[in-house]
């Protein structure tokens, strides 16, 4: 087996994931649980397919989708944190509203013919000197912007919540709102950036599918991907680095088990389909004991409740 | 003010998720209803389909649309569909288009077999055509129409063996089910036949619309050297379509794939030429059935013989004048049933 042809596929699989588990690591560290991702996803990757296909330029679709993401995101928000209704609730609501309404543009505007819309794909920018590096260069430092993006943002993110006070006020926000009322932070505004930069993020990982990943759009292109970020987020302890690690590891599976199918003809393929979950149940058993997320994680926040 | 604002954000919400509980139901369906055109002669008969993938996604679920508008359009039918419906609700939304009077239901496939059943022992007057059903399927008001998957297997692995020249071939399904294994045993057996050397990878994606998998599957089959490719999984197939134009390049085209079911030339720079099922065809038969009130008990089969299967158009500058000709013999010969063997 190609070694180097693995490591390749298991970068371009785990960024979509890592992009959006980032954007739920963002949501879940001021409080709000949103497991709407798979929705928001889709919702990305309609609007960055859509405005790629338009206007040629797949940075204006990865705006888009990150604008789409945005928007969807806010009727989250606004029944979470202004009207503090069940987060899980409103999270599966977008699951099932956001994708039909993306399937439903879709038909608008491409009607429903047998020819498939094709965009076009973001092409990758090598890094000088970086990408000279023998074997690991051509791998790592030759991809599409986007990829150098995820990675960008796991260490921002890593330097955010730890060493910036911004960071830590943000953090206090998801651990205990009341106190951090007390000291001045408006917990109300800062749920909403959170959910701002959620939306964003998860918008961008569907538009990645779309403008980088594959060229077309159909319904279901998200395939449950915002549920495996879901998971790698608890996987990933809340921090950035274990999320990245959890992503890289689904991602490995995954581009794994695909290569062991087209090794292995007459094994049962639904045996290595397997593997990417068996890993996650194995790994979450094993690390995912003691409960570290953020304390105030899951409840609604009410300003003059005692 | 604010209150008020609540409330419309409320409804909207309550009304979106109502709207998607229902989207099976056609009555609330925006979709069902927009794809219900009045045709030129009337017949006073409607059909209406019941799917699980997208009629827009550009494979099975748009050809199998196409082929109930188009055959409807000949008889003058009245079409009504929905389409993405989870397994749980294919028996809900079979029952609701029964009790708004359709005549007859289309179930492209042969998951929808157990809820078909369940629902016409209540409905003796309504006729039910499954696409891909099973043979011992039919009974009064079931009818199976049965595309013969051995030789749409037969024709790609035909043409695919004699256009391989690393003796690789690439498969990829959505998921094992009966149609798929024929496909791919076809496939096997018709390119072994043409050229013993042959080896034949094959995987499933497990699902057929991630359409990143198929790439990813494709992928993986190029640098074990495969190339030609034929696929039976919908949106999965445009990913591994990408995945072998992305490895071709701009340069000259070496590696080649086969489409199906409709003909896909011109869609990617790879496709060279397709297996074309003509489902409108076999559905028009059960149509006429229907109208001469003969439904029932039967499974219509379609096969290159009777014109429901068909090669499609070639891409003349990939495919050669003599290995064209050549690739027709072996078609005869399956039509007389000496090939493969």
């Amino acid at each position: 087996m190609d070694i180097g042809e693995l490591i390749l596929s298991t970068v371009r699989m785990a960024t979509p994931i890592l992009l959006v588990a980032l954007a739920e690591l963002y949501s879940e560290r001021a409080g709000l649980v949103n497991i709407g991702l798979d929705g928001i996803m889709s919702f990305g990757a309609l609007a960055g397919f859509m405005v790629c296909f338009i206007t040629g330029s797949p940075f204006l679709g990865i705006l888009a989708g990150a604008m789409g993401g945005i928007l969807i995101n806010m009727i989250y928000a606004y029944c979470t944190i202004s009207l503090c209704a069940e987060q899980i609730v409103y999270g599966m609501a977008i699951n099932i509203f956001a994708p039909a309404v993306a399937s439903f543009i879709y038909r608008i505007y491409f009607g429903v013919s047998s020819t498939l819309a094709q965009d076009t794909l973001m092409k990758s920018i090598a890094i000088p000197y970086l990408k000279d590096i023998p074997f690991l260069g051509k791998l790592l430092f030759d991809q599409t912007p986007m990829v150098y993006f995820a990675y960008l943002m796991v260490v921002f993110t890593a330097i955010f919540f730890n060493k910036t006070k911004k960071g830590l006020n943000y953090k206090a926000v998801g651990e205990y709102p009341k106190a951090a009322e007390t000291l001045g932070i408006n917990v109300i505004r800062q749920k909403y950036v959170a959910c701002m930069i959620c939306g964003a993020l998860a918008g961008i990982g569907g538009a990645y599918l779309t403008t980088c990943y594959v060229n077309t759009y159909s319904d279901g292109v998200v395939a449950g991907r915002g549920f495996i970020a879901l998971s790698a987020v608890i996987f990933g302890r809340w921090s950035s680095g274990g999320v990245l690690l959890a992503c890289l590891l689904f991602g490995f599976c995954d581009a794994l088990q695909l290569r062991l199918q087209i090794m292995n003809t007459s094994t049962p393929y639904q045996l290595f389909q397997m593997i990417p979950y068996v890993c996650t149940l194995v790994a979450l058993a094993a690390f995912g004991i003691k409960k570290a997320g953020p304390k105030a994680n899951g409840k609604p926040y009410m300003r003059e409740e005692r | 003010m604010k209150k008020v604002f609540a409330l419309v954000l409320t409804l909207a919400m309550a009304l979106s998720l109502a709207a998607c509980g229902a989207a099976s139901k056609p009555a609330a369906s925006a979709s069902g209803s927009a794809a219900a055109s009045g045709s030129a002669a009337a017949s006073g008969y409607k059909v209406a389909m019941v799917c699980d993938s997208s009629i827009s996604d550009g494979g099975w679920g748009a050809a199998c649309y196409n082929a109930m508008v188009d055959a409807a359009a000949d008889l003058g039918w009245e079409t009504a569909y929905s389409d993405s419906v989870a397994q749980s609700d294919y028996a809900s939304s079979i029952t609701s288009y029964c009790d708004l009077g359709y005549n007859m239901i289309f179930l492209p496939g042969n998951q929808y077999s157990d809820a078909t059943v369940q629902v016409a022992k209540d409905y003796p007057d309504i006729c039910f055509a499954v696409l891909n059903g099973a043979e011992d399927l039919p009974t009064d008001n079931i009818t199976s129409i049965l595309p013969n998957a051995d030789e749409i297997g037969y024709m790609a692995g035909a043409l695919a063996g004699l256009m391989t020249k690393t003796n690789v071939l690439g498969f990829i399904g959505g998921m094992e089910i009966d149609t798929t294994k024929a496909k791919l045993a076809g496939y096997e057996a018709a390119a072994k036949a043409v050229n013993p050397d042959i080896t034949v990878l094959s995987a499933y994606a497990g699902s057929f619309d991630d359409t990143a998998k198929g790439m990813e599957l494709a992928n993986g089959m190029l640098s074990k050297n495969a190339d030609v490719f034929f696929g039976d999984a919908s949106a999965v197939d445009s990913g591994a379509r990408q995945a072998i134009d992305t490895a071709n390049g701009d340069g000259e085209i070496g590696i080649y794939d086969i489409g199906q079911p409709a003909d896909l030339l011109g869609q990617n720079p790879c496709v060279i030429c397709s297996v074309v099922t003509d489902n409108a065809g076999m559905l028009k038969l059960a149509m006429q059935d229907a109208q001469a009130g003969s439904f029932g008990n039967k499974t219509i089969y379609g096969s290159f013989e009777n014109g429901c299967l068909s090669v499609g158009a070639f891409n003349d500058e990939l495919v050669s004048a003599d290995i064209q000709s050549a690739y027709m013999d072996f078609i005869d010969q399956m039509a007389a049933g000496t090939f493969p063997g």
